[in-house]
């Protein structure tokens, strides 16, 4: 590169050093929570407040779902922003935190010991969650450009905050009584802010800029994307009010209301961006992500035949389990699936290629991983999750470890793929 | 692919060496998708000033991008001083891909 001068400032993107580790981290947590699912099938036949259940619950929720986000939001609030990411030393801290974190409490939830081990664990993902923040607030102040997509990141971070606080005090409460009614009560409470508040205003956010993108589309709506996050907003914090004042169970059908008229306002604006996008090709990995878009609507369709059934005839324990899973491992595992391959392949294409771009053809990111076992993971994923859902609402323990064993190997197929692409050496001739 | 020039001949050797740089996500090449905005040569200095666009600031592939352009032109024009200044004035828009990118992108 004789002589070459390149103003590389304006391109400085977030390093792969900050954004691996969470990856790799969160492949193995899928790997960790298909695995006790496995051995803890017929748990799912029982009530859903089970160790077993509890311990799955928060290693999707925090170990897969979560540090994939963190770990991609790093690398993609500087596109949202137009901006840099205000220091990777807090982003090895927030991820160090997490990952010491979430085992902790894990491995507490599943002994079931309320002790010093998941307080320990919780103390230490809020930690996590507060340097995030602080490591997000500090980029989005310093870029010029404010746009609605990183409102809805750095509002799902704050939700994921009080989460995680909400969270702690519940394990508190189990040997302290810091609240009225016992641990169980406030779960559904718990739930909701992380499910709604944090995953579904982050994959909106970061979905409704990285959809258009994919798919090359001229599609923008931001007024559309502003009535979305009112809607969202206004339905969880209509929720908060009305767990804590506790009206009769039909109010509820309100905030549910507003979220389901956020899903179909979102759901418009995916469909308008793919029809009007200029790639006319759309590849496995985004046909997933649209997929789990669908998947939303499955988990909305349970909580309001939970809220019915609660109203007629009290609750059922089995509803609320398949609810749980089709948000975990529905809709935030589907969505996962497909964009680790559409975010992973391009950081080690860049790390890979980029000081050989232009002097001869580069492999293309698509062939950094085994599109057949991708196409035999979706398959293993979607027969094992219907499979899954089946048995638990028909509370069928064979069936419920066929459903395991599937998601299982997935899980396998997954993490082949994820270490393929990681430990990609250069091809070039 | 109108890219402000003040050498013909010079600009449509570059414009053809940019079409092996290719933006790995959409698999178009860097001067189908209109990201070259200008190429001056200044011949007595022997130093090639390109400026160029990405799709979005802060793109995560824009740094292998850049470089895609600066070997590809230090490939072309051996011995030339090869500059890449990157804008965002104007920012980059789809009106700006080619007819032949917009026929890629429809296959």
């Amino acid at each position: 590169m004789l002589g070459a001068s390149i103003s590389t400032d304006p391109v400085k993107t977030t390093s792969y050093k900050v954004v691996l580790p969470f990856y790799a981290y969160a492949s193995i947590a899928f790997f960790v929570a298909t695995l006790l699912l496995f051995f803890s099938a017929p748990a799912f036949g029982r009530h859903y407040f089970h160790p077993h259940v509890i311990a799955i619950t928060h290693t999707m929720a925090l170990g897969w779902g979560t540090m994939v986000i963190l770990g991609a939001s790093h690398q993609l609030v500087p596109v949202l922003i137009e901006g840099k990411l205000f220091s990777n030393t807090l982003a090895y801290i927030s991820f160090a935190l997490a990952a010491v974190g979430i085992p902790l409490l894990v491995y507490a939830f599943y002994t079931f010991n309320m002790s010093w081990m998941a307080r320990c664990g919780g103390e230490l993902v809020i930690g996590a969650v507060v340097i995030y923040l602080i490591n997000m607030g500090i980029s989005m102040a310093k870029s010029k450009t404010e746009n609605v997509h990183a409102v809805f990141v750095f509002t799902a971070g704050l939700w994921l905050l009080i989460t995680t606080i909400v969270g702690l005090l519940l394990v508190y409460n189990f040997s302290i009584p810091l609240f009225s009614e016992d641990s169980l009560h406030y779960l559904s409470l718990h739930a909701h802010m992380g499910i709604i508040g944090w995953f579904l205003l982050l994959i909106i956010g970061v979905g409704s800029r990285l959809m258009p993108m994919f798919l090359i589309s001229k599609y923008a709506n931001a007024k559309l994307l502003w009535w979305v996050y009112i809607l969202i907003n206004m339905g969880l914090i209509a929720f908060v009010f009305m767990f804590l004042y506790a009206p009769p169970v039909y109010c509820y059908l309100l905030p549910v209301t507003a979220v389901t008229a956020a899903l179909l306002l979102f759901g418009y604006y995916c469909r308008q961006a793919y029809r009007q996008r200029l790639r006319k090709q759309v590849d496995e990995q985004l046909k997933i992500s649209v997929l789990s878009v669908v998947m939303m609507i499955l988990p909305v369709i349970l909580l309001i035949i939970m809220i019915i059934g609660l109203w007629v005839a009290g609750e059922n324990a089995r509803l609320v389990l398949a609810y749980g899973f089709t948000v975990f491992f529905g809709w935030i595992t589907a969505i996962i699936l497909g964009m680790t391959f559409k975010t992973l392949p391009f950081i080690i294409w860049n790390k890979v290629y980029h000081k050989k771009a232009g002097l001869g053809k580069t492999p293309n990111p698509k062939n950094l991983f085994s599109n057949r076992v991708f196409t035999g993971m979706a398959v293993l994923y979607l027969a094992g999750f219907v499979l899954f859902v089946t048995g638990i609402l028909l509370s069928v323990v064979f069936v419920l470890q066929i459903g395991a064993l599937l998601l299982l190997l997935a899980a396998g197929l997954y993490n082949f793929n994820v270490m393929k692409i990681i430990l990609h050496k250069p091809v070039m001739p | 692919m109108n890219v402000i020039t003040n050498s013909d001949i010079k600009s449509t050797i570059a414009m053809a060496a940019l079409q092996n740089v290719i933006d790995p996500e959409i698999g178009l090449n860097v001067a189908d998708l209109g990201l070259i905005y200008q190429i001056d040569f200044d011949e007595p200095g022997r130093k090639i000033n390109t400026t160029m666009t990405l799709t979005t600031q802060f793109c995560p592939m824009g740094e292998s991008i850049v470089d895609g352009v600066t070997q590809a032109m230090q490939q072309t024009f051996p011995g030339d001083t090869i500059q890449v200044d990157l804008t965002f004035n104007p920012p980059w828009s789809y009106d700006l891909i080619s007819e032949e990118g917009r026929k890629f992108l429809n296959r």
